[in-house]
């Protein structure tokens, strides 16, 4: 298939194309990405520290504009949509520092996770009820303060409240530092069953083994440039893990 | 209880309405937009030459020039949000270009008054019927009652508005959160310029009411009113909005009883006497947000 083909069948939900970012002057960050995310796909992306992850994350939320490249979204460049917009355009972001409202109760970050419905109280108990359903350790805590919670319990409530407005793409960026193990898998559970619902989750994280084993797709990404691509099977045997962080080790120590 | 104490403490309750919605004005800027507005006694003080010149000059009610100071209060910050709000909040040391820009803005009001009304004092002179009622054998003069009768309305309106409704709660939330209400969907920009509009607007209507309270005011007095926001504001906690109530109340009553127990100009010290060990003390203020106490 030649390139314009490849592009007209696009399947991709989200897609950079050549995008170049810094957060000072000419220092890139990112350098001439091209990544696609697919609906109904964990895709991740994996690297040593300093590597652009999440920098990845903040660009397609528009906290970061990018120098150069497109970031389409569905057939239509993102670049000047707010990051205010993104959620009306159908994308969740959960990102590594808690975004709650941590003096607010349960239920009021969840109507805030509302706003754009917010003229519609009827769609807006739904919506709530709904997550509150998906997510019943909620329930009891719904009058409890945010700040409150474990790490955990903080974490659910922010996947819950990324869900009031059934987005088509999810971003994570870190979902399981700072959370206690046991509440890790269940995590992961949650990105596995939110894809296999449709929605494209992009899944940014260091914790490289439970990342390829919810990922359909996987990104490597080294000092901003993707350094290598496939699909997740062929990242899951332990030696190929095993090489590829060792490397990670040296490039980061180097 | 002897009549002078009783006096003293409802003095107290009353200036500490007004005190409290001084500092609840002050706060929803200071909270929505990280920015000291250091030009918020002069915004204050407009408000109280809005009603000199309804009451005194035109002949009108006060009650008259509370929406007048609201309006004109409300569309003067909308300008200035207009035109500087946006290089304020994108500067690279937001705190110090706002500090500069509002102590500016406090100069500039400051000599406009001193222009259109010059230097000398002015009082709202505005006869109301009866001039005052006997409660528990206190003379309270009505025009006292009726500034302490509007703040009654105002403040539980507000604090109805900041918990009760959805843009109320992103207001608050802006103080703990501002990237997390962008990703929720809140244009936080216009969220802004709502909220310093309003809170100008209020500061104006708390202008009116506190005329009807201070006998006399000059061009100078917005600074008293900008210190005394400030004090209780930190007294309550930035960005509380019941912080600013109590801190209000806090802050007349030390007034009140200090002047009524030593004299009137140990009132002032003793209430920043406080402001002092509060902050050695809670650093957070009174009710402190959580993000304040680490």
């Amino acid at each position: 298939m030649n390139d314009l083909a490849q592009i007209a069948s696009d399947p991709a939900l989200i897609s950079f194309r050549n995008v170049y970012a810094a957060y000072f002057g000419d220092i890139h960050v990112l350098k001439n990405l091209t990544l696609s995310f697919r609906s109904g796909e964990v895709t991740s992306i994996i690297g040593p520290n300093g590597a652009g992850k999440s920098t990845v994350l903040k660009t397609l939320m528009g906290f970061l504009k990018p120098i150069a490249g497109d970031i389409v979204f569905d057939g239509r460049s993102l670049l000047g949509t707010p990051s205010h917009g993104m959620v009306h355009v159908g994308v969740g972001y959960v990102p590594q520092n808690s975004s709650l409202f941590l003096d607010l109760s349960v239920e009021d970050n969840l109507i805030l996770g509302c706003w754009p419905i917010r003229r519609d109280g009827a769609r807006v108990r739904r919506a709530i009820d709904r997550v509150i359903g998906d997510f019943p350790m909620l329930a009891p805590v719904r009058h409890g303060l945010a700040g409150e919670f474990s790490g955990g319990q903080r974490r659910f409530l922010e996947i819950a409240r990324a869900l009031l407005l059934e987005p088509k793409a999810l971003l994570f960026d870190e979902p399981t530092a700072m959370i206690a193990p046991r509440y890790a898998s269940e995590v992961y559970d949650h990105i596995a069953r939110l894809a296999r619902q449709g929605i494209a989750v992009i899944l940014v994280d260091q914790n490289v083994r439970p990342c390829i084993q919810v990922s359909d797709y996987v990104y490597i990404l080294e000092l901003g440039q993707k350094t290598m691509e496939g699909d997740a099977n062929a990242f899951r045997s332990d030696e190929r893990i095993r090489a590829e962080i060792g490397r990670w080790l040296e490039v980061s120590a180097g | 209880m002897p009549p002078l104490m009783t006096g003293a403490i409802v003095n107290a309750v009353a200036l500490g309405i007004l005190y409290g919605l001084l500092g609840l004005s002050l706060t929803i800027i200071y909270g929505a937009m990280r920015i000291a507005n250091l030009a918020h006694g002069e915004m204050v003080l407009a408000g109280s030459y809005v009603a000199y010149v309804v009451t005194t000059q035109l002949g009108y009610s006060p009650l008259a020039a509370i929406p007048v100071a609201f309006t004109l209060l409300f569309l003067l910050a909308f300008a200035l949000f207009a035109v500087a709000g946006r290089r304020l909040q994108t500067a690279r040391d937001p705190e110090m270009a706002s500090f500069l820009f509002f102590y500016g803005v406090s100069l500039m009001v400051g000599s406009g008054l001193l222009f259109l009304f010059d230097a000398d004092a002015r009082s709202v002179i505005f006869q109301f019927q009866p001039i005052s009622y006997r409660v528990l054998g206190l003379v309270i003069p009505k025009a006292r009652a009726v500034a302490v009768g509007v703040a009654l309305v105002l403040v539980p309106a507000l604090f109805l508005f900041l918990y009760r409704t959805t843009p109320g709660k992103a207001l608050r939330a802006a103080v703990m959160n501002r990237d997390a209400l962008r990703i929720v969907g809140v244009d936080v920009e216009r969220l802004s310029l709502v909220a310093f509009s309003v809170s100008a607007g209020i500061a104006g209507v708390t202008g009116v009411l506190l005329a009807l309270v201070f006998p006399a005011f000059t061009p100078f007095s917005g600074l008293d009113y900008t210190i005394t926001g400030f004090v209780v504001i930190v007294l309550g906690g930035l960005g509380s909005p019941l912080g600013a109530l109590l801190g209000g109340m806090l802050f007349a009553f030390s007034e009140q009883l200090t002047t009524l127990w030593i004299g009137q100009s140990a009132g002032v010290l003793a209430g920043f006497l406080i402001l002092v060990l509060v902050v050695a003390i809670r650093p957070a203020g009174l009710i402190g947000q959580a993000e304040w106490k680490s």
